[in-house]
């Protein structure tokens, strides 16, 4: 049995999004998807690549626990090697590759996902 | 350096040049100055390994990352792991005590002689002590926390960047192989910062009113406004970092990109 496509709404409609958007504008500043234009289609270019929402990305990483929000382990860990898969996957230098998986790590982070990656050096 | 200037001067280094090595001496001198820590009944429970991160092989490395300290594990060419070691007093059964004696460091003055070591000092408090693990480790950690403050200290005044993590004990003995009653406490990362010197300034703290007491708790020890500012004029009290300084966001933004790392 083949998986099913997910259809994608656009980037915005997502809950996570804007909070990923609301995110990285307290912490940096400024207009986060006019200032780099690439950011919310290299998150759509992942979540084609994982066949999955981005709602759904932050569903799979984290859970509600005694009322408590946690991180999911095995579903960060699976999260942490989807990105690294779409990253080696991106055409283009290093810099380039960094770049998109940093973007989706980035979304994690500011929904609350603690996904450090390692330097590209 | 001046003593108060290292104390302002330190900060918790995150950014490490990850291709600047640290000198050999200069970690040297950092365990010197943990050695001769301040340490209760001279136990001496600090010890230490010192990992250079390019030694490592990469699977060892990957180990040790930790998912809050992995990039700053990454980044430092230097990580000195803290331990407790937890048999060192029943071994030495208070000999320690009985060279304070020696040397007139613990007199009878003060009631010291060989004959209270063996008869009353070890057998009735220190080696029970050791029984009860949840005392005795909170006291030997704490003396193990002085001696790394030592390091760090001196770490700063060799002009090192330095900052202390918690790595995974278990993954640190078996890497490192220490001996069973070896207790990890943490790791200090060293290396040169990649980031500026000052870190965007000192970090915030609670009020120093809200903090210490004076005769009582609840009764602030008054902050004396001339003792601060002779302080800030030796610069251990420094500015304090502001939250959203454009400089700052600038500096992270600029490691961000050269180092690759998520904005």
């Amino acid at each position: 049995m083949t998986e099913e496509i997910i259809e994608l709404r656009p980037m915005l409609e997502y809950e996570s999004v804007r909070m990923w958007l609301d995110g990285l504008r307290q912490h940096w500043g400024g207009d986060p998807a006019a200032d780099d234009p690439e950011r919310l289609p290299i998150l759509e270019a992942f979540c084609r690549h994982a066949n999955v929402d981005p709602d759904g990305i932050i569903k799979g990483t984290t859970m509600v626990k005694d009322g408590e929000n946690r991180i999911r382990i095995k579903g960060r860990e699976k999260y942490a090697a989807l990105i690294d898969e779409f990253q080696a996957s991106v055409e283009g230098s290093r810099f380039k590759k960094a770049k998109w998986g940093n973007t989706v790590r980035s979304f994690l982070i500011h929904n609350g996902v603690l996904l450090a990656q390692g330097m590209e050096r | 350096m001046e003593f108060k200037q290292v104390i302002g001067d330190r900060r918790s280094i995150r950014f490490f040049d990850p291709d600047r090595e640290v000198p050999r001496d200069k970690i040297q001198k950092m365990l010197e100055a943990a050695r001769l820590a301040s340490c209760a009944v001279n136990a001496q429970w600090a010890r230490a390994v010192v990992g250079f991160r390019d030694d490592l092989t990469e699977d060892q490395l990957n180990r040790l990352k930790t998912p809050v300290a992995g990039l700053n594990t990454e980044m430092a060419p230097v990580h000195i792991h803290w331990f407790l070691d937890a048999g060192v007093v029943q071994r030495n059964e208070g000999r320690p005590l009985k060279e304070l004696v020696d040397v007139g460091a613990l007199a009878p003055t003060h009631g010291w002689s060989h004959k209270f070591v063996d008869d009353f000092v070890y057998p009735q408090i220190l080696k029970p002590m050791t029984m009860a693990e949840n005392i005795y480790h909170r006291t030997a950690a704490f003396d193990v926390g002085v001696a790394v403050c030592q390091a760090l200290l001196t770490g700063v005044d060799e002009g090192l960047g330095v900052g202390l993590v918690t790595l995974n004990g278990g993954v640190l003995k078996e890497v490192f192989g220490t001996p069973d009653d070896w207790i990890a406490t943490s790791t200090l990362l060293v290396g040169y910062p990649a980031e500026s010197a000052d870190g965007g300034g000192q970090r915030p703290r609670p009020p120093f009113e809200e903090m210490y007491f004076l005769g009582k708790h609840g009764t602030p020890f008054p902050r004396d406004e001339k003792v601060v500012a002779e302080l800030k004029a030796a610069n251990m009290i420094q500015e304090q970092a502001k939250p959203n300084d454009p400089k700052r966001i600038a500096e992270i933004k600029a490691l961000a990109e050269k180092y690759g790392l998520p904005m």
